[in-house]
């Protein structure tokens, strides 16, 4: 199928992110190889995008698609690495996977229609990059004391303990996301707090105990941030991942102007 | 980087890029499209690439098992 080119009736655009009207189109590979990556300009704005067949990015077929994971994590690495390259030139805003228009005028009709409010998200985003930082903490070994318990009493004063010790870490934890959400906010221009990710979905035997990402202008003062906040902060390995294109940092929603 | 650990930062770069990819970045409303990837089809994609992931970790384990 990779094979045949691009049938007319059944193209529709993929738009990848948008930047600065001036800016080159990426070189990257696109969603779909048989096409290229542009740059669509309409006023102050550029539209990333590229050609995608629709029996594959239809509304009809895509949740079949979506449930294949070889697809999924080719066209989300296709997806990231077009903005990465436009992210290494400078601002940009990047597009929730699978956004598709039916053609290139609705594409630009969309561009020219919400001009002013791309500007702002690219002004805002201009010169700072977003970064991951995630905090784990070796987890809790203990428990188990209540079910080797051997009388009703001993059971019940098992359970409570181990119950407090459960707040205990909860708040402790708590305590340690806080400190570290302000002291890394302090060196960067925004940050937000994301869900925790469970170990299966983190791949890491230590628990994670805070997940943040922080739109950034000087790496180097954030990295001194990261360095004195992994000293200070007992019991906590730091893992910093980015630099992304500011997908927290946009805005969520761009409905008409 | 060992093999396997560099095996893992792959998967855990995966994780946080579907992460961003599939939940972030601009959805535009307002105009026809063909297909934004609504917030059903995200968790629905998203399931799939963590099932996979979990599957490819089991199977590293498995190798590093059966080698040792």
């Amino acid at each position: 199928m990779a094979a045949l080119p691009l049938r007319e009736d059944d193209v529709g655009w993929y738009l990848y992110g948008v930047v600065a009207n001036g800016a080159d189109a990426p070189s990257a590979a696109p969603v779909d190889p048989r096409s290229e990556v542009v740059l669509l300009v309409e006023g102050p704005v550029g539209g990333i995008a590229s050609r995608v067949s629709l029996e594959e990015f239809d509304e009809a077929v895509l949740p079949e698609r979506l449930a294949d994971a070889e697809w999924l994590e080719q066209k989300i690495r296709a997806h990231e690495q077009v903005l990465e390259e436009a992210l290494a030139r400078g601002a940009v805003v990047p597009c929730r996977f699978c956004t598709v228009y039916r053609d290139e005028e609705e594409l630009r009709r969309f561009l020219a229609g919400r001009a002013d409010a791309l500007a702002a998200a690219l002004a805002r985003v201009e010169g700072r990059v977003e970064l991951g930082v995630k905090a784990f903490a070796a987890r809790a070994g203990r428990g188990g004391e209540a079910a080797q318990a051997q009388s009703g009493r001993a059971y019940l004063e098992a359970r409570r303990r181990e119950q407090q010790e459960r707040e205990e870490l909860a708040r402790s934890r708590a305590d340690v996301a806080a400190r570290l959400h302000e002291r890394l906010l302090a060196e960067a221009h925004d940050g937000v707090l994301l869900d925790l990710q469970s170990r299966d979905v983190s791949g890491r035997d230590a628990e994670m105990v805070f997940n943040g990402a922080y739109l950034v202008a000087d790496r180097g003062r954030f990295d001194e941030a990261l360095t004195a906040a992994e000293r200070d902060v007992d019991g906590v390995e730091l893992e910093l991942t980015g630099p992304w294109p500011p997908y927290n940092f946009v805005p969520e929603e761009l409905g008409r102007t | 980087m060992s093999p396997d650990r560099q095996a893992l930062q792959h998967e855990v770069t995966l994780i946080e890029l579907v992460d961003r990819v599939l939940n972030k970045g601009v959805v535009l409303s307002g105009d026809i499209m063909l297909s934004v990837a609504g917030v059903d089809l995200v968790y629905v994609g998203l399931r799939v690439l963590l099932a996979s992931v979990a599957t490819l970790e089991e199977q590293k384990q498995r190798a590093v098992e059966g080698a040792a």
